[in-house]
């Protein structure tokens, strides 16, 4: 991947300072973190509707904003930039038909913008309500209108502001299945703010873990999401089952750890033995097991056997809290029905396996750095 | 001598609500997007004529436009008892309602919108000829239409100002007064009539923008 979109920039606030470090290639790079971490903010800062107090912002050599020392100054205006931008809430024109709205940018091209303009809403499958007005339109109308309108100017980057929020699910991934090929088609610099991790896995290519107006981890999303790099990118990408265990033995084979008890094997990782180090283990790493049945050998070491305290079904996904031997509590996520014929219920004894290779020691930014590259 | 008056009152009218609107609607983006120090106070002084006696507005008009004002020393232009003044007076007592009005409706236009216009290419003026106005269209009809009536019914400033010189400065509202001082009842009942009639159709213009 070469860099494309470098950004270094700066920016105080009363309560809250803004530092944010990314290089971005022709990938879709999700920033994901809380709210209020500062993920708008650089969308603004990098589309010009925001000046940062200091730092540089550059595009394929083209410098976007520039303010190091005092007297030098760099700030292209938004309309110079060609950056697409999909707002929250799309903020399409309610004044303007669908139609209008994406020929809104094309209105030099004389005569030419209206027929692109349906050209473009043709390709997006949105041929139908070309003359509707945009409180005419269903969320996820009105997100892809928003979207042709953004790539309607011929951006070299855009930007989405939490793009699936409003659209029901099926919708949702066939938008992510849109945008996909979309950056793919058109080689563009895709930045999307979600907080959903859902919409990251299934429109990312690398992921940045934001909080606290600072890039906590980088890298592909789902070694982002296996390994956080420490325990603030573990909370941010909202991980349960974070533990603290004792560090037993430490070769180049694995790790023996020892978690109050619970002895579990894990591989390679940087740690003294006899350190209490954090610990984490995705829910959906932990396998249940089926009591009468051969297990494969990837899932014969840390075996352990709990209560179901709560169970919880969201119509896709299951959701088990299982109290262990321990004394501690896990979590244990699949897609529902995989483990019907168990007959999972609250208070019934259930064999999991916490997957060796699944099993992450928290320890900070010198543990393990995901490879950055796509 | 009616026509001559109702004459003058919509010429006097035009010219006002012209200025009105353009120097309202940039008076009320200004109140509207942007903040400085002192703004309270430039929009309490905006608002005043609205609560000044008109001999008091007519007062500092006459100083400002009459002879050893600026007007006359610095340009050499003598509007003093000529329908410019007339239209003058006219616009300030009228500029209020405008400023009012135009400033709630822009500021009822999500800034976002003007953002995403932005970063699709447009220049400012593009932003508020394309965006915000069409937006706020509905309160900035309302403000020149009242702004406008407000114009249209000025009698005391421009008494100050502009005298009343039959068929030079004399509008409609002046009219009245004289016709009533001269016990001419039938020119006063009828020009009260038309005030009376172009005041209920402005007033209830305002409300069915306000309604639909």
């Amino acid at each position: 991947m070469t860099p494309r979109l470098r950004l270094d920039i700066e920016k105080r606030y009363d309560s809250f300072e803004l530092h944010v470090e990314l290089e971005v290639g022709s990938e879709i790079l999700v920033l994901f973190g809380p709210s209020g971490a500062g993920k708008t903010t650089t969308l603004q800062a990098i589309s010009g509707l925001l000046s940062p107090d200091a730092g540089e912002i550059e595009f394929d050599g083209e410098v976007f904003f520039r303010r190091s020392r005092p007297g030098e100054r760099v700030d292209l205006p938004a309309r110079r930039r060609g950056v697409g931008y999909v707002f929250q809430g799309y903020a399409l024109f309610p004044h303007l038909t669908a139609l209008e709205n994406v020929a809104f940018p094309l209105r030099r091209h004389k005569g030419r913008g209206k027929p692109e303009a349906a050209g473009l809403l043709e390709s997006m499958r949105l041929q139908h309500l070309v003359h509707r007005f945009p409180r005419e339109m269903s969320g996820g109308q009105q997100q892809r209108v928003a979207l042709a309108r953004a790539l309607a100017a011929r951006p070299g980057i855009l930007l989405l502001d939490e793009p699936f929020s409003a659209v029901d699910r099926p919708m949702r991934e066939r938008l992510q299945r849109d945008l996909r090929r979309l950056q793919a088609d058109l080689g563009l610099v895709v930045l999307c703010v979600t907080h959903n991790l859902e919409d990251a896995f299934g429109v990312g290519h690398r992921l940045a873990v934001v909080q606290d107006g600072r890039v906590q981890q980088i890298g592909r999303v789902d070694e982002v999401l296996r390994r956080p790099r420490d325990l603030h990118a573990a909370e941010v990408v909202g991980v349960s089952n974070v533990f603290h265990a004792l560090v037993v033995e430490a070769s180049a084979d694995g790790l023996l750890l020892d978690w109050d008890g619970l002895l579990l094997e894990a591989p390679p990782q940087h740690a003294e033995v006899g350190e209490r180090v954090p610990v984490y283990i995705r829910p959906e790493d932990v396998k249940v097991l089926y009591p009468d049945r051969r297990v494969g050998e990837a899932l014969r070491t840390n075996r352990v056997t709990g209560t179901v305290v709560d169970h919880h079904a969201t119509g896709t996904v299951a959701s088990l809290r299982v109290d262990l031997a321990n004394g501690h509590e896990i979590e244990v996520r699949f897609p529902e029905y995989t483990y019907a014929p168990l007959a999972i219920r609250t208070g019934g004894s259930l064999d999991l396996c916490l997957r060796r290779e699944s099993i992450v020691l928290l320890t900070g930014p010198d543990a393990v750095v995901p490879p950055a590259v796509v | 001598m009616i026509a001559e008056a109702l004459l003058l009152s919509l010429k006097v009218t035009a010219v006002a609500t012209v200025a009105i609107v353009v120097v309202g609607l940039a008076l009320g983006l200004v109140m509207a997007r942007t903040r400085f120090f002192g703004k309270s106070v430039v929009e309490t002084l905006i608002m005043i004529p609205l609560v000044l006696p008109p001999t008091v507005v007519g007062y500092y008009l006459l100083v400002f436009l009459g002879s050893g004002g600026p007007l006359v020393e610095w340009f050499s232009l003598e509007v003093v008892f000529t329908w410019h003044a007339a239209a003058f007076a006219s616009f300030v007592v009228g500029l209020p309602l405008m400023v009012q009005a135009g400033k709630a409706a822009i500021a009822g236009v999500d800034p976002t919108l003007e953002n995403a216009a932005r970063t699709l290419g447009s220049s400012e003026p593009g932003v508020f000829f394309r965006v915000t106005l069409p937006l706020a269209r509905r309160g900035v009809l309302a403000g020149s239409v009242l702004g406008g009536a407000r114009a249209l019914g000025e009698f005391g400033a421009t008494l100050m100002v502009a005298g009343s010189i039959p068929g030079r400065t004399q509008t409609m509202p002046l009219l009245i007064y004289d016709a009533v001082q001269r016990r001419d009842y039938d020119t006063a009942n009828l020009l009260v009539l038309v005030m009376t009639g172009l005041a209920f159709f402005s007033l209830w213009a305002v409300r069915r923008l306000g309604d639909s």
